[in-house]
């Protein structure tokens, strides 16, 4: 928790810290936004500015992970020639 | 006849025995007829050499030459090898155009004596079995090496006709003598003939049997020490005979450290005797966890690789590639052999002309594949499996694409590779191909999940599979009969598919959204039938939760397309979802809220999604470590208050704030106490929040950033309804 950002901000400027970091998050995970939330982003263009660097470098949501078949579970027999 | 061998000294012995028998100079020690081959270390051949000359002389000495009787003539003619070197043989032939009698005689009485020998050869096993074998016996065991050499020479004479070798290996003594000597000599002749011997007597069952007996087999796996080739190509076929051939024989091996005198032999460079040591090997260990540890501690998948990698005699690979088929089904071997190369060697060999080697070495290569997806230098490997998929054969294409599938498991570079190399296409046209084979199905549909995601060339994957015309048919997989290990697939597929805008349209063009609505209705009734999580339901090996997951997260990327959204919403799926968001599963709760997410883009949806009491649980998800989870039940929230008055908004961002407080109890502590403190006038308070909330931060996602190293400090049951709020209800 960053303490040092804004000490003293007031709930608005805490609800509209919320809702761009939100907003940004659903860019990122590549989910679209409505015409309002975008009017909302370029309102608050300073503190997009400001909350894009806090996002987390590493990707949210990108679906199932990968996963290894387990073929060599038992031995087949083999007809020699 | 009696026999006074004791005293006398070894060659008059000898001697003495060849004299009672056939009367003929084996060349024991007059050396004389028998020439050796040794090229090629597996048999012996006898050549022998027979001359006549005639000529004419003045007849002055005709006379003198007429002495020489006509026995001595016939005896010339009849057994060449008893004449002297140098001899020269008389013959009173005095036309060229007319040969003589003896010389007309020569050639028949040649055939018979061939055919006499043979008749004494077998006329006389008794014989040799009642006086030989005994006495011979006796002279191996003898103290004095010299003896125990020759004696050990005469009998691999006799072993190498068939008669006396049946005879020899019926006797229990003579084949236990011949073990010892062969264990105690320090002569590496005696040595050389005694492991010859016991090679002569491996080709038959009862040979085999008479070595068992006798102990041979600890004393042919110490001639795997030797410094002699020939021992060791002896030792390691006669004991290759025994594996094949002698039951009892691999548990004596083992017992005899065998293995670990074997591996160590994967240094030779004779190529034939690397097939024989590397068969023995398969048989010791086919089947024997025991065995294959063993091979493993001795440095057994190096000297393997190698040989893959070094070779190209074909036999040779091929028994490798089955010691290394054998060992790769052990889970400590596997990651032995692939950090010695062994999938880049065994790459080496999928394109040459031999069917079976290129099928064993597909077959370990799956094995060995799941252990192998961090291996950097799989370039050619890859290229070459993608050029296999064109193949009819069902066990190529098997093995094909589960290695593929395998390697392009969490490897960014192979994924890249693989897509660079057309291999979406040629996934496609296996999938196509491949009607209605599972095994071929399943772990093609997987590497294409693979290659459509987490790599940079995802999007042009994702966008080859729509050009190579593949969405009809991996959505026509999701049809019944289900087999529920590919529809998982199928559903991951399509979920990739649909983060490319371009594949919306076919998607649903392919009635892909129906179908998933009906597997998501069909798994989570299933799953729903079991009651508590923790029975969770398999089919064919499938959770049915996992099912749920991954229909509803391609519904969730399909719902990104403005025409899909309004399909998905109208096939009342809203209700679902909002149940799913009660799921104990993170994963089925990202999903469904991420699906919701997409939904509520539209207000009609929004509105149904308020009225299904989204609201409760979504509050909840707020608090999820899972910023994805809490990232989207947010978004929700504010969509569905957008329209709403601005008190639900205040409460909502409330709500947004009091996660703040998850991992900050003194925060939580501080708020809680500022907000219970009396004669806090209502009227002061701001419209979003109680004035104990300066000073603190604003909502950082920090807070829920899942932190596999963070602590969770916030304690179960100080959920926000648990905070007594000075501020009215809404």
């Amino acid at each position: 928790m960053n303490r040092e950002e804004a000490p003293g901000k007031s709930p608005e400027e805490m609800y509209i810290q919320q809702k761009v970091r939100v907003l940004l998050m659903l860019k990122k995970m590549g989910s679209n936004l409505t015409p309002n939330e975008e009017a909302f982003l370029r309102n608050y263009a300073g503190v997009v500015h400001s909350q894009m660097s806090q996002l987390p470098q590493h990707p949210i949501d990108q679906g199932a992970e990968d996963v290894v078949m387990a073929f060599s579970r038992s031995e087949t027999e083999d007809r020699r020639q | 006849m009696e026999m006074h061998l004791a005293e006398a000294p070894g060659s008059v012995k000898v001697t003495e025995w060849q004299q009672s028998y056939y009367g003929t100079d084996s060349g024991i020690q007059s050396g004389a007829t028998t020439v050796r081959s040794d090229e090629d270390g597996t048999e012996y051949s006898t050549k022998k050499f027979t001359y006549s000359s005639t000529f004419k002389e003045n007849p002055a000495d005709v006379e003198s030459q007429y002495n020489m009787t006509r026995a001595q003539r016939i005896r010339a003619a009849m057994f060449p090898e008893t004449v002297m070197e140098g001899t020269a043989v008389l013959s009173t032939q005095m036309d060229l155009s007319q040969q003589t009698n003896v010389q007309k005689l020569a050639e028949p009485s040649q055939q018979l004596k061939a055919a006499i020998i043979h008749l004494i050869n077998y006329q006389d096993d008794a014989e040799l079995a009642t006086r030989a074998i005994p006495e011979l016996t006796k002279l191996l065991n003898d103290e004095d090496q010299v003896v125990v050499n020759k004696a050990a020479m005469i009998v691999n004479q006799l072993t190498r006709k068939e008669a006396s070798r049946r005879a020899l290996m019926q006797s229990p003594q003579m084949v236990a003598a011949v073990v010892r000597a062969m264990q105690n000599t320090s002569d590496m002749e005696t040595t050389r003939a005694t492991a010859s011997i016991l090679h002569n007597l491996s080709h038959q069952r009862e040979g085999l049997l008479a070595i068992f007996k006798s102990g041979g087999i600890p004393a042919l796996v110490r001639m795997l020490s030797s410094p002699m080739d020939s021992v060791l190509f002896y030792a390691i076929t006669t004991l290759h005979n025994l594996l094949l051939h002698q039951e009892g024989a691999k548990m004596a091996v083992r017992l005899a450290d065998g293995l670990q005198r074997m591996v160590p032999l994967l240094k030779k460079s004779n190529q034939k005797f690397l097939a024989i040591t590397t068969d023995c090997l398969q048989l010791l260990s086919y089947g024997n966890q025991e065995s294959k540890l063993i091979i493993l501690a001795n440095g057994g998948p190096e000297g393997l690789v190698n040989i893959m990698r070094t070779y190209s005699y074909e036999k040779l690979l091929w028994t490798t590639s089955r010691v290394l088929k054998v060992l790769s089904v052990c889970p400590s071997n596997k990651p032995a052999i692939v950090d010695a190369g062994g999938m880049q060697a065994l790459g080496k060999h999928l394109n040459g002309s031999s069917q079976r080697l290129t099928q064993n070495c597909l077959w370990t290569l799956r094995n060995l594949s799941d252990a192998a997806t961090k291996q950097d230098g799989m370039e050619n490997l890859l290229q070459v499996l993608v050029g296999l998929l064109s193949s009819d054969d069902i066990n190529m294409l098997t093995c094909a694409t589960g290695i593929l599938s395998n390697l392009t498991c969490n490897n960014t570079r192979n994924k890249t590779q693989v897509t660079q190399s057309n291999g979406v296409e040629a996934l496609i046209h296996t999938i196509l191909r491949a009607g209605s084979k599972q095994d071929v199905i399943e772990p093609a549909v997987c590497a294409l999940r693979h290659l459509t995601s987490r790599h940079p060339e995802a999007e042009t994957a994702q966008n080859a599979v729509r050009m190579y015309y593949g969405i009809p048919a991996i959505v026509k997989l999701l049809n019944q009969p289900y087999y529920w290990p590919v529809i998982k697939a199928v559903v991951g597929l399509i979920r990739n598919l649909a983060l490319c805008p371009a594949n919306q349209t076919p998607l649903r063009d392919a009635e892909a959204i129906p179908k998933l609505v009906t597997l998501l209705t069909k798994a989570h009734q299933d799953a729903q039938k079991h009651g508590s999580s923790a029975q969770q339901t398999y089919q064919d090996g499938v959770k049915m939760e996992e099912i749920v997951e991954g229909s509803t997260g391609a519904l969730q990327i399909m719902a990104r397309d403005p025409v899909n959204k309004v399909t998905i919403a109208s096939m009342d799926t809203i209700p679902l979802f909002v149940q799913l968001l009660y799921s104990p599963l993170d994963n089925v709760k990202r999903v469904a809220a991420g699906a919701l997410c997409e939904l509520a883009l539209d207000k009609q949806s929004a509105e149904i999604i308020d009225s299904e009491g989204a609201c409760a649980p979504l509050m909840e998800l707020l608090h999820s470590s899972n910023e994805g989870i809490a990232t989207y039940a947010a978004a929700v929230l504010f969509r569905i208050s957008e329209d709403k008055n601005p008190d639900y908004k205040k409460r909502v961002s409330v709500e947004l704030t009091h996660s703040l407080f998850k991992h900050d109890p003194a925060a939580w502590e501080m708020a809680h106490n500022t907000m219970m403190e009396p004669g806090l006038p209502e009227d002061e308070l701001d419209g979003y929040g109680p004035v104990g909330y300066q000073g603190y931060d604003g909502m950082h996602m920090d807070s829920m950033q899942l932190d596999p190293e963070m602590q969770e400090d916030f304690v179960p049951g100080m959920a926000y309804n648990s905070m007594h709020r000075p501020y009215p209800d809404y």
